[in-house]
Protein backbone atom coordinates (compact mmCIF):
# COMPACT_ATOMS: atom_id res chain seq x y z
CA UNK A 1 0.00 0.00 0.00
CA UNK A 2 1.14 3.50 -0.76
CA UNK A 3 -0.08 6.83 0.46
CA UNK A 4 -3.08 5.67 2.45
CA UNK A 5 -0.88 4.09 5.08
CA UNK A 6 1.86 6.71 5.17
CA UNK A 7 1.66 10.02 6.96
CA UNK A 8 1.53 12.91 4.53
CA UNK A 9 3.96 15.75 5.01
CA UNK A 10 1.75 18.54 3.76
CA UNK A 11 1.04 21.71 5.67
CA UNK A 12 -2.70 21.17 5.93
CA UNK A 13 -4.79 18.78 7.99
CA UNK A 14 -7.14 16.16 6.62
CA UNK A 15 -10.14 15.08 8.67
CA UNK A 16 -12.78 12.63 7.51
CA UNK A 17 -15.94 11.20 9.00
CA UNK A 18 -17.24 7.76 8.16
CA UNK A 19 -20.23 5.60 8.95
CA UNK A 20 -23.45 4.42 7.34
CA UNK A 21 -26.33 6.79 6.63
CA UNK A 22 -28.11 8.06 9.70
CA UNK A 23 -25.02 7.80 11.87
CA UNK A 24 -24.95 11.57 12.34
CA UNK A 25 -21.56 12.12 10.72
CA UNK A 26 -22.67 15.00 8.51
CA UNK A 27 -24.15 16.87 11.46
CA UNK A 28 -20.92 16.46 13.38
CA UNK A 29 -18.84 17.66 10.45
CA UNK A 30 -21.07 20.71 9.93
CA UNK A 31 -20.72 21.65 13.60
CA UNK A 32 -16.98 21.20 13.36
CA UNK A 33 -16.80 23.36 10.27
CA UNK A 34 -18.79 26.21 11.82
CA UNK A 35 -16.62 26.13 14.92
CA UNK A 36 -13.35 26.11 12.97
CA UNK A 37 -14.52 29.01 10.83
CA UNK A 38 -15.62 30.95 13.88
CA UNK A 39 -12.12 30.70 15.36
CA UNK A 40 -10.58 31.87 12.08
CA UNK A 41 -9.24 28.62 10.64
CA UNK A 42 -9.07 28.09 6.87
CA UNK A 43 -11.47 25.26 6.18
CA UNK A 44 -12.55 23.43 3.04
CA UNK A 45 -15.39 20.94 2.95
CA UNK A 46 -15.78 18.14 0.43
CA UNK A 47 -18.29 15.34 0.25
CA UNK A 48 -18.67 11.94 -1.35
CA UNK A 49 -19.96 11.80 -4.92
CA UNK A 50 -20.02 15.53 -5.55
CA UNK A 51 -17.45 16.14 -8.30
CA UNK A 52 -18.46 18.22 -11.29
CA UNK A 53 -16.89 15.61 -13.55
CA UNK A 54 -18.99 12.57 -12.75
CA UNK A 55 -21.44 12.83 -9.85
CA UNK A 56 -24.45 13.54 -12.09
CA UNK A 57 -23.64 10.55 -14.30
CA UNK A 58 -23.33 8.29 -11.28
CA UNK A 59 -26.61 9.54 -9.83
CA UNK A 60 -28.39 8.95 -13.14
CA UNK A 61 -26.90 5.49 -13.54
CA UNK A 62 -27.97 4.64 -10.01
CA UNK A 63 -31.50 5.79 -10.75
CA UNK A 64 -31.62 3.48 -13.74
CA UNK A 65 -30.04 0.59 -11.80
CA UNK A 66 -27.35 0.33 -14.46
CA UNK A 67 -24.38 -0.35 -12.23
CA UNK A 68 -22.57 -3.58 -11.48
CA UNK A 69 -20.48 -3.77 -8.29
CA UNK A 70 -17.38 -3.05 -10.34
CA UNK A 71 -18.70 -0.08 -12.31
CA UNK A 72 -20.28 1.25 -9.09
CA UNK A 73 -16.84 1.07 -7.52
CA UNK A 74 -14.99 2.65 -10.45
CA UNK A 75 -17.41 5.56 -10.89
CA UNK A 76 -17.07 6.47 -7.24
CA UNK A 77 -13.31 6.20 -7.62
CA UNK A 78 -13.48 8.68 -10.52
CA UNK A 79 -15.43 11.07 -8.33
CA UNK A 80 -12.98 10.67 -5.48
CA UNK A 81 -9.92 11.02 -7.73
CA UNK A 82 -11.33 14.20 -9.21
CA UNK A 83 -11.85 15.75 -5.79
CA UNK A 84 -8.58 14.34 -4.43
CA UNK A 85 -6.55 16.00 -7.18
CA UNK A 86 -8.53 19.19 -7.74
CA UNK A 87 -9.73 20.01 -4.23
CA UNK A 88 -8.12 18.00 -1.44
CA UNK A 89 -4.47 17.96 -2.52
CA UNK A 90 -4.23 21.69 -3.37
CA UNK A 91 -5.98 22.64 -0.13
CA UNK A 92 -3.65 20.46 1.95
CA UNK A 93 -0.64 21.96 0.20
CA UNK A 94 -1.97 25.45 0.94
CA UNK A 95 -2.40 24.62 4.63
CA UNK A 96 -6.18 24.27 4.90
CA UNK A 97 -8.06 22.04 7.24
CA UNK A 98 -9.90 19.75 4.83
CA UNK A 99 -13.12 18.23 6.13
CA UNK A 100 -14.30 15.23 4.13
CA UNK A 101 -17.75 13.76 4.53
CA UNK A 102 -16.82 10.17 3.67
CA UNK A 103 -13.44 9.15 2.29
CA UNK A 104 -11.86 6.11 0.61
CA UNK A 105 -13.04 3.96 3.55
CA UNK A 106 -16.62 4.35 2.30
CA UNK A 107 -15.58 2.64 -0.91
CA UNK A 108 -13.74 -0.08 0.96
CA UNK A 109 -16.80 -0.76 3.12
CA UNK A 110 -19.51 -0.59 0.46
CA UNK A 111 -17.68 -2.17 -2.45
CA UNK A 112 -16.41 -5.10 -0.43
CA UNK A 113 -19.91 -5.57 1.02
CA UNK A 114 -20.99 -5.83 -2.66
CA UNK A 115 -18.47 -8.60 -3.27
CA UNK A 116 -15.67 -6.58 -4.83
CA UNK A 117 -12.22 -7.86 -3.88
CA UNK A 118 -10.92 -5.98 -0.81
CA UNK A 119 -7.37 -5.85 -2.06
CA UNK A 120 -8.40 -4.68 -5.52
CA UNK A 121 -10.37 -1.68 -4.27
CA UNK A 122 -7.63 -0.71 -1.80
CA UNK A 123 -5.16 -0.61 -4.67
CA UNK A 124 -7.52 1.50 -6.77
CA UNK A 125 -7.49 4.18 -4.03
CA UNK A 126 -3.76 3.93 -3.55
CA UNK A 127 -3.31 7.59 -4.54
CA UNK A 128 -5.36 8.93 -1.59
CA UNK A 129 -3.62 10.81 1.22
CA UNK A 130 -3.88 9.31 4.68
CA UNK A 131 -6.18 11.45 6.84
CA UNK A 132 -4.73 12.99 10.00
CA UNK A 133 -7.96 12.10 11.71
CA UNK A 134 -10.56 9.57 10.57
CA UNK A 135 -13.62 9.17 12.76
CA UNK A 136 -16.02 6.27 12.37
CA UNK A 137 -19.52 6.69 13.81
CA UNK A 138 -20.77 3.29 14.79
CA UNK A 139 -24.50 2.60 14.63
CA UNK A 140 -26.58 -0.54 14.19
CA UNK A 141 -28.50 -1.03 10.92
CA UNK A 142 -31.90 -0.89 12.63
CA UNK A 143 -31.34 2.54 14.19
CA UNK A 144 -29.89 3.78 10.91
CA UNK A 145 -32.96 2.57 9.02
CA UNK A 146 -35.31 4.21 11.51
CA UNK A 147 -33.44 7.50 11.18
CA UNK A 148 -33.42 7.64 7.39
CA UNK A 149 -37.06 6.52 7.20
CA UNK A 150 -38.19 9.70 8.92
CA UNK A 151 -38.34 11.34 5.55
CA UNK A 152 -37.72 8.76 2.82
CA UNK A 153 -37.47 5.09 1.84
CA UNK A 154 -34.16 3.27 1.47
CA UNK A 155 -32.71 3.73 -2.04
CA UNK A 156 -31.94 0.85 -4.40
CA UNK A 157 -28.17 0.68 -4.01
CA UNK A 158 -28.14 1.88 -0.42
CA UNK A 159 -30.37 -1.09 0.41
CA UNK A 160 -28.09 -3.37 -1.62
CA UNK A 161 -31.07 -4.34 -3.77
CA UNK A 162 -28.64 -4.99 -6.65
CA UNK A 163 -27.36 -7.98 -4.69
CA UNK A 164 -30.82 -9.58 -4.51
CA UNK A 165 -30.45 -10.34 -0.83
CA UNK A 166 -34.17 -9.90 -0.28
CA UNK A 167 -37.07 -8.54 -2.30
CA UNK A 168 -38.06 -6.41 0.68
CA UNK A 169 -36.03 -3.17 0.64
CA UNK A 170 -36.14 -2.82 4.43
CA UNK A 171 -34.89 -6.33 5.05
CA UNK A 172 -32.31 -5.96 2.27
CA UNK A 173 -31.11 -2.70 3.85
CA UNK A 174 -30.61 -4.43 7.20
CA UNK A 175 -28.57 -7.26 5.67
CA UNK A 176 -26.51 -5.09 3.34
CA UNK A 177 -25.73 -2.31 5.82
CA UNK A 178 -24.86 -5.01 8.36
CA UNK A 179 -22.17 -6.14 5.95
CA UNK A 180 -20.99 -2.55 5.42
CA UNK A 181 -20.67 -2.12 9.19
CA UNK A 182 -18.62 -5.31 9.42
CA UNK A 183 -16.21 -3.90 6.87
CA UNK A 184 -15.96 -0.61 8.79
CA UNK A 185 -15.18 -2.47 11.98
CA UNK A 186 -12.34 -4.33 10.31
CA UNK A 187 -10.90 -0.99 9.22
CA UNK A 188 -10.77 0.44 12.73
CA UNK A 189 -7.55 -1.49 13.30
CA UNK A 190 -6.37 -1.67 9.70
CA UNK A 191 -6.39 2.10 9.16
CA UNK A 192 -6.56 3.44 12.70
CA UNK A 193 -10.09 4.83 12.45
CA UNK A 194 -11.32 6.35 15.72
CA UNK A 195 -14.62 4.71 16.59
CA UNK A 196 -17.32 6.80 18.29
CA UNK A 197 -20.71 5.58 19.42
CA UNK A 198 -23.33 7.19 17.17
CA UNK A 199 -25.93 6.78 19.93
CA UNK A 200 -24.21 9.35 22.14
CA UNK A 201 -25.63 12.87 22.23
CA UNK A 202 -24.72 15.38 19.54
CA UNK A 203 -23.00 17.45 22.20
CA UNK A 204 -20.84 14.70 23.64
CA UNK A 205 -19.75 13.54 20.19
CA UNK A 206 -18.84 17.10 19.22
CA UNK A 207 -16.83 17.57 22.40
CA UNK A 208 -14.95 14.37 21.67
CA UNK A 209 -14.26 15.16 18.02
CA UNK A 210 -13.00 18.67 18.87
CA UNK A 211 -10.63 17.18 21.44
CA UNK A 212 -9.32 14.73 18.87
CA UNK A 213 -8.78 17.47 16.31
CA UNK A 214 -7.11 19.80 18.81
CA UNK A 215 -4.65 17.02 19.59
CA UNK A 216 -3.88 16.48 15.90
CA UNK A 217 -3.40 20.21 15.35
CA UNK A 218 -1.22 20.52 18.45
CA UNK A 219 1.13 17.90 17.00
CA UNK A 220 1.45 20.16 13.96
CA UNK A 221 2.21 23.12 16.19
CA UNK A 222 -1.22 24.72 15.84
CA UNK A 223 -3.01 25.71 19.05
CA UNK A 224 -6.76 26.26 18.83
CA UNK B 1 -18.29 -26.97 -18.46
CA UNK B 2 -14.60 -26.54 -19.29
CA UNK B 3 -13.77 -24.58 -22.43
CA UNK B 4 -10.60 -24.80 -24.48
CA UNK B 5 -10.42 -21.05 -25.00
CA UNK B 6 -7.92 -18.87 -23.19
CA UNK B 7 -10.68 -16.47 -22.20
CA UNK B 8 -12.42 -19.23 -20.28
CA UNK B 9 -15.83 -18.92 -21.95
CA UNK B 10 -17.42 -20.69 -24.90
CA UNK B 11 -16.67 -18.06 -27.56
CA UNK B 12 -13.47 -16.54 -28.89
CA UNK B 13 -11.94 -13.24 -27.88
CA UNK B 14 -9.87 -11.59 -30.60
CA UNK B 15 -8.21 -8.22 -30.16
CA UNK B 16 -6.71 -5.79 -32.65
CA UNK B 17 -4.34 -3.36 -30.97
CA UNK B 18 -2.24 -0.51 -32.24
CA UNK B 19 -1.87 3.24 -31.92
CA UNK B 20 -4.18 5.73 -33.58
CA UNK B 21 -4.01 5.60 -37.35
CA UNK B 22 -2.48 2.13 -37.47
CA UNK B 23 -5.37 0.73 -39.52
CA UNK B 24 -7.23 -1.16 -36.79
CA UNK B 25 -10.77 -0.27 -37.87
CA UNK B 26 -10.17 -1.26 -41.48
CA UNK B 27 -8.80 -4.63 -40.45
CA UNK B 28 -11.59 -5.15 -37.95
CA UNK B 29 -14.21 -4.68 -40.67
CA UNK B 30 -12.44 -7.10 -43.01
CA UNK B 31 -11.99 -9.71 -40.31
CA UNK B 32 -15.59 -9.37 -39.23
CA UNK B 33 -16.77 -9.99 -42.75
CA UNK B 34 -14.54 -13.00 -43.35
CA UNK B 35 -15.67 -14.61 -40.08
CA UNK B 36 -19.30 -13.92 -40.93
CA UNK B 37 -18.74 -15.58 -44.28
CA UNK B 38 -17.72 -18.72 -42.41
CA UNK B 39 -21.12 -18.69 -40.66
CA UNK B 40 -19.86 -17.84 -37.20
CA UNK B 41 -21.59 -15.36 -34.92
CA UNK B 42 -19.49 -12.20 -34.66
CA UNK B 43 -19.76 -9.29 -32.30
CA UNK B 44 -17.64 -6.16 -32.45
CA UNK B 45 -16.95 -3.84 -29.56
CA UNK B 46 -14.87 -0.70 -29.71
CA UNK B 47 -12.91 1.12 -27.07
CA UNK B 48 -14.80 3.84 -25.21
CA UNK B 49 -18.31 3.04 -26.37
CA UNK B 50 -20.14 2.05 -23.18
CA UNK B 51 -23.65 3.41 -22.74
CA UNK B 52 -22.71 4.29 -19.20
CA UNK B 53 -19.72 6.51 -19.55
CA UNK B 54 -18.46 7.08 -23.11
CA UNK B 55 -20.16 10.46 -23.50
CA UNK B 56 -18.82 11.58 -20.13
CA UNK B 57 -15.29 10.92 -21.33
CA UNK B 58 -15.85 12.88 -24.54
CA UNK B 59 -17.43 15.77 -22.68
CA UNK B 60 -14.68 15.86 -20.05
CA UNK B 61 -12.05 15.79 -22.76
CA UNK B 62 -13.74 18.66 -24.58
CA UNK B 63 -13.63 20.72 -21.43
CA UNK B 64 -10.13 19.61 -20.39
CA UNK B 65 -11.45 18.39 -17.07
CA UNK B 66 -9.30 15.28 -16.78
CA UNK B 67 -6.19 14.63 -14.76
CA UNK B 68 -4.12 11.47 -15.23
CA UNK B 69 -5.95 9.57 -12.49
CA UNK B 70 -9.50 10.43 -13.53
CA UNK B 71 -8.48 9.71 -17.14
CA UNK B 72 -7.39 6.18 -16.16
CA UNK B 73 -10.39 5.49 -13.97
CA UNK B 74 -12.98 6.71 -16.48
CA UNK B 75 -11.59 4.43 -19.15
CA UNK B 76 -11.50 1.58 -16.64
CA UNK B 77 -15.18 2.18 -15.85
CA UNK B 78 -16.04 2.24 -19.55
CA UNK B 79 -14.17 -1.01 -20.02
CA UNK B 80 -15.82 -2.71 -17.04
CA UNK B 81 -19.27 -1.75 -18.29
CA UNK B 82 -18.63 -3.09 -21.80
CA UNK B 83 -16.96 -6.20 -20.49
CA UNK B 84 -19.82 -7.09 -18.16
CA UNK B 85 -22.69 -6.06 -20.41
CA UNK B 86 -21.50 -6.88 -23.91
CA UNK B 87 -18.30 -8.87 -24.11
CA UNK B 88 -18.77 -11.57 -21.48
CA UNK B 89 -22.44 -12.23 -22.33
CA UNK B 90 -21.44 -12.63 -26.01
CA UNK B 91 -18.56 -14.96 -25.11
CA UNK B 92 -20.90 -17.02 -22.95
CA UNK B 93 -23.26 -17.45 -25.89
CA UNK B 94 -20.41 -18.67 -28.10
CA UNK B 95 -19.80 -15.58 -30.21
CA UNK B 96 -16.50 -14.62 -31.73
CA UNK B 97 -15.91 -11.22 -30.17
CA UNK B 98 -13.71 -8.81 -32.10
CA UNK B 99 -12.32 -5.93 -30.12
CA UNK B 100 -10.92 -2.67 -31.36
CA UNK B 101 -8.35 -2.13 -28.59
CA UNK B 102 -8.22 -3.88 -25.22
CA UNK B 103 -6.72 -2.91 -21.87
CA UNK B 104 -3.27 -2.79 -23.49
CA UNK B 105 -4.31 0.62 -24.81
CA UNK B 106 -4.95 1.79 -21.27
CA UNK B 107 -1.63 0.39 -20.07
CA UNK B 108 0.25 2.24 -22.80
CA UNK B 109 -1.57 5.55 -22.46
CA UNK B 110 -1.81 5.65 -18.68
CA UNK B 111 1.84 4.76 -18.12
CA UNK B 112 2.87 7.48 -20.59
CA UNK B 113 0.71 9.84 -18.48
CA UNK B 114 2.82 8.95 -15.46
CA UNK B 115 0.70 6.30 -13.75
CA UNK B 116 2.36 3.43 -11.97
CA UNK B 117 2.11 0.37 -14.23
CA UNK B 118 1.17 -1.95 -11.37
CA UNK B 119 -1.65 0.37 -10.39
CA UNK B 120 -3.04 0.32 -13.93
CA UNK B 121 -2.63 -3.45 -14.23
CA UNK B 122 -4.64 -3.85 -11.05
CA UNK B 123 -7.51 -1.86 -12.58
CA UNK B 124 -7.80 -4.45 -15.35
CA UNK B 125 -6.65 -7.59 -13.57
CA UNK B 126 -10.06 -9.25 -13.94
CA UNK B 127 -10.11 -8.95 -17.75
CA UNK B 128 -10.23 -12.31 -19.57
CA UNK B 129 -7.18 -13.29 -21.59
CA UNK B 130 -7.77 -12.94 -25.35
CA UNK B 131 -7.33 -15.96 -27.60
CA UNK B 132 -5.54 -13.83 -30.19
CA UNK B 133 -4.03 -10.36 -30.04
CA UNK B 134 -3.00 -8.75 -33.30
CA UNK B 135 -0.75 -5.75 -32.96
CA UNK B 136 -0.38 -3.37 -35.89
CA UNK B 137 3.12 -2.02 -35.68
CA UNK B 138 3.56 1.36 -37.35
CA UNK B 139 6.48 3.79 -37.36
CA UNK B 140 5.64 7.21 -35.98
CA UNK B 141 6.38 9.15 -39.18
CA UNK B 142 3.84 7.06 -41.10
CA UNK B 143 1.29 7.47 -38.30
CA UNK B 144 1.74 11.22 -38.31
CA UNK B 145 1.10 11.51 -42.05
CA UNK B 146 -1.97 9.29 -41.82
CA UNK B 147 -3.51 11.22 -38.97
CA UNK B 148 -2.76 14.66 -40.30
CA UNK B 149 -4.20 13.53 -43.64
CA UNK B 150 -7.43 12.22 -42.11
CA UNK B 151 -8.75 13.33 -38.73
CA UNK B 152 -6.10 15.86 -37.86
CA UNK B 153 -4.21 16.06 -34.57
CA UNK B 154 -6.39 15.70 -31.49
CA UNK B 155 -5.47 17.24 -28.11
CA UNK B 156 -5.31 14.00 -26.08
CA UNK B 157 -4.07 11.77 -28.92
CA UNK B 158 -1.20 14.19 -29.17
CA UNK B 159 -0.64 13.92 -25.44
CA UNK B 160 -0.99 17.68 -25.12
CA UNK B 161 -2.50 17.18 -21.64
CA UNK B 162 0.80 15.66 -20.49
CA UNK B 163 2.74 18.78 -21.39
CA UNK B 164 5.56 17.30 -23.47
CA UNK B 165 5.50 20.26 -25.85
CA UNK B 166 3.15 23.09 -26.75
CA UNK B 167 3.82 22.37 -30.41
CA UNK B 168 1.16 19.95 -31.65
CA UNK B 169 3.43 18.12 -34.08
CA UNK B 170 6.27 17.77 -31.61
CA UNK B 171 3.91 16.71 -28.84
CA UNK B 172 2.29 14.05 -31.02
CA UNK B 173 5.67 12.70 -32.00
CA UNK B 174 6.89 12.43 -28.41
CA UNK B 175 3.59 11.04 -27.11
CA UNK B 176 3.15 8.40 -29.80
CA UNK B 177 6.80 7.35 -29.51
CA UNK B 178 6.33 6.83 -25.81
CA UNK B 179 3.15 4.82 -26.45
CA UNK B 180 5.02 2.68 -28.97
CA UNK B 181 7.72 1.99 -26.40
CA UNK B 182 5.03 0.70 -24.04
CA UNK B 183 3.50 -1.49 -26.75
CA UNK B 184 6.93 -2.88 -27.53
CA UNK B 185 7.32 -3.94 -23.91
CA UNK B 186 3.94 -5.66 -23.99
CA UNK B 187 4.57 -7.68 -27.15
CA UNK B 188 6.13 -10.67 -25.44
CA UNK B 189 4.40 -10.27 -22.08
CA UNK B 190 0.96 -10.60 -23.68
CA UNK B 191 1.85 -12.74 -26.74
CA UNK B 192 1.03 -10.14 -29.37
CA UNK B 193 1.08 -11.29 -32.97
CA UNK B 194 2.94 -8.28 -34.27
CA UNK B 195 2.22 -7.31 -37.88
CA UNK B 196 4.03 -4.69 -39.91
CA UNK B 197 1.32 -2.06 -40.34
CA UNK B 198 2.89 -0.59 -43.46
CA UNK B 199 2.05 -3.75 -45.44
CA UNK B 200 -0.83 -3.78 -47.92
CA UNK B 201 -4.30 -3.94 -46.38
CA UNK B 202 -5.07 -7.28 -48.02
CA UNK B 203 -1.77 -8.81 -46.91
CA UNK B 204 -2.39 -7.82 -43.31
CA UNK B 205 -5.89 -9.23 -43.53
CA UNK B 206 -4.57 -12.52 -44.88
CA UNK B 207 -2.20 -12.90 -41.91
CA UNK B 208 -5.04 -12.27 -39.47
CA UNK B 209 -7.50 -14.47 -41.28
CA UNK B 210 -5.00 -17.34 -41.45
CA UNK B 211 -4.39 -17.13 -37.70
CA UNK B 212 -8.11 -17.16 -36.97
CA UNK B 213 -8.62 -20.08 -39.36
CA UNK B 214 -5.82 -22.01 -37.67
CA UNK B 215 -7.51 -21.50 -34.33
CA UNK B 216 -10.89 -22.57 -35.68
CA UNK B 217 -9.37 -25.62 -37.35
CA UNK B 218 -7.93 -26.68 -34.01
CA UNK B 219 -11.50 -27.35 -32.92
CA UNK B 220 -11.40 -24.76 -30.18
CA UNK B 221 -15.10 -23.98 -30.53
CA UNK B 222 -16.17 -27.60 -30.79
Amino acid sequence: MGRLTEKHNLKGTLVCVEGIDGSGKSTQLALLRDWLKSIGQDVIFTEWNSSELISQTTKLAKKKNMLSPRTFSLLHAVDFADRAKQVIAPALKAGFIVLADRYAYTAFARDVARGVDANWVRKVYDFAYKPDLAVYFDIDPKTSLERICFNRNPKFYEAGMDLKLSSDPYESYMIFQGRVINEYKKMVDEFGLVQLDANDSIHSKQVKIRELLKEVLREKGIEV
Amino acid sequence: MEHKTKNGYEGLLIVIEGTDGSGKSTQLELLKKSIQDKSYGVMVSEWKTSRLIANVIDDAKDRNLLNATTYSLLYAADFADRLENQIIPALKSGFIVLLDRYFYTALARDVVRGQDIEWVKNLYEYAPEPDLVFYLDMPVDVLLKRIIGTTGLDFYESGRDVGFSTDFYKSFEIYQNKCLEQYDKMKSEYNFISIDGTKQIKDIHKIMNDEVQKLLDSGILA
